[in-house]
């Protein structure tokens, strides 16, 4: 550098450059390597190779415009595949998940225990899931949610752990464990300020509802979720899914990982429509009781008064005990 | 410049060569990573996911590094490795380097 004339503006670069550092700038510039070459012995051409080579950082990859299309095709790929295992509804995506899981009061004997899954917050609902065996252990729409808070206490273990309690519009509150409850509080939160349409405690009723993406038919006079209390061989479960009253099908209950309604009834098939308390996995609950003649269904939700209204408004059972019916005035408040 | 793999046991070199090589490419790994986040077109999920996979790794690097008593080793050859490059690049970027080069070989 002694040269005299020039001394004041040298060019310098770090006393020491690292492969990382060589590597990191390689990928940040990307390098593109276009190559032909031909293998001759005596003058004769005998291989040809034609190399087009371009190797850079995804990002900057993008920056040239290549590559765009794997690049959304992956991503995609693995959002459909995250979306597969949980039961997902029409237009709902996947925001967050992580592990958690909830605490469970079981109805038939005293002890809660904590069901372990993923805590999933989509679009539209909060949902706890087990994948193995495939199971969803808790879920709740957004717009069913009207408070959160966190709660710390002590674990099993002794250690003092951060719980999320969730307060439900109908008053029942759940418990539930994440890997982070500080984050998904306020992923919720950020959620419950972003949904539209669905005011808490409104019935979602109408085929005008946003999400469903216009596939409802115009005969659905009444939509919401259900618990099913199933009677099988090992006793009473409850399963969660969707009810539908319909102009045309009637009343039907299904689960969304079903093909189609495990319930399917015509309202003159509806003898008794009354309402009853029970112990549910999300808390205390009303209970609807259809009676028919092959038997009696037994469904939970928290708009059960306003689904026995609709259906004693329908059925035979209802104009026996009410006299009018007086659908239209409840499914719209 | 000679790359000086610990001869005492050649199961220890291949290993600490091997895992050198990796941490390159995870360092490679974790600075695409930031720009891509820099870059802004990732959900949240995505995010998440990247930084949980790009964390497991470096504990894994670790733990191995550890389990095998090679943290020093990986640390020498890191450093051998990046006097290679030190010198090559200052060949080809420095001037000053170019002619006594060719002094040399004229020589």
């Amino acid at each position: 550098m002694g040269t005299g004339h020039d001394e004041a503006m040298q060019p310098t670069r770090d006393p020491q450059a690292t492969l990382s550092e060589l590597v990191d700038a390689l990928l940040n510039k990307g390098v593109y390597l276009d190559l032909d070459l031909i293998i001759t012995v005596a003058d004769i051409p005998l291989i040809g190779i034609s190399l087009r080579a371009a190797i850079a950082g995804m990002e900057t990859m993008l920056e040239y415009g290549m590559m765009n299309g794997w690049d959304e095709r992956t991503r995609a790929w693995v959002r459909d595949s995250v979306s597969r295992q949980v039961p997902l509804q029409q237009g709902e995506d996947v925001v967050a998940k992580m592990a958690g899981g909830y605490y469970w009061q079981d109805p038939y004997s005293p002890a809660a225990t904590w069901r372990q899954g993923s805590i999933y917050l989509t679009t539209e609902r909060l949902i706890v899931y087990r994948r193995e065996p495939q199971e969803v252990l808790w879920q709740a729409a957004l717009g069913e949610i009207a408070g959160m808070e966190l709660r710390t206490e002590p674990s099993v273990g002794g250690e003092a752990r951060t719980r999320l309690l969730v307060r439900m519009d109908d008053g029942a509150t759940v418990l539930l464990s994440a890997a982070e409850p500080g984050r998904l509080k306020d992923l919720v939160g950020n959620s419950l300020e972003g949904t539209v349409g669905i005011a808490p405690g409104a019935p979602v009723s109408g085929s005008s509802q946003a999400g469903d993406g216009g596939e409802e038919p115009d005969t659905l006079l009444f939509k919401g979720d259900l618990w099913y209390q199933e009677v099988r061989a090992a006793g009473p479960a409850w399963r969660s899914g969707t009810g539908r009253y319909d102009s045309q099908e009637g009343f039907t209950w299904q689960d969304p990982r079903d093909r189609r309604p495990a319930i399917r009834l015509q309202p003159e098939e509806i003898t008794a429509v009354d309402i009853g308390q029970g112990q549910m996995p999300t808390g205390n609950s009303s209970i609807l009781i259809l009676g028919t003649a092959e038997g009696t269904f037994r469904l939970a939700s928290a708009r059960a008064e306003q689904w026995a209204m609709l259906l004693r408004g329908v059925s035979k059972a209802g104009r026996r005990d009410t006299g009018t019916p007086e659908v239209d005035d409840d499914a719209e408040s | 410049m000679t790359l000086r793999v610990d001869e005492d046991s050649l199961k220890n070199g291949v290993l600490t060569l091997v895992v050198t090589l990796v941490e390159v490419i995870q360092e490679a790994l974790e600075s695409q990573a930031v720009r891509r986040l820099e870059g802004g077109d990732l959900t949240e999920e995505e995010q998440d996911r990247l930084g949980n996979a790009l964390l497991e790794l470096d504990e894994a690097m670790e733990q191995i590094k550890k389990d095998h008593g090679i943290t020093g080793s990986v640390a020498d050859l890191r450093h051998g490795l990046d006097e290679v490059v030190d010198d090559v690049v200052d060949k080809l970027i420095n001037p000053q380097r170019w002619a006594q080069e060719r002094g040399k070989t004229i020589r």
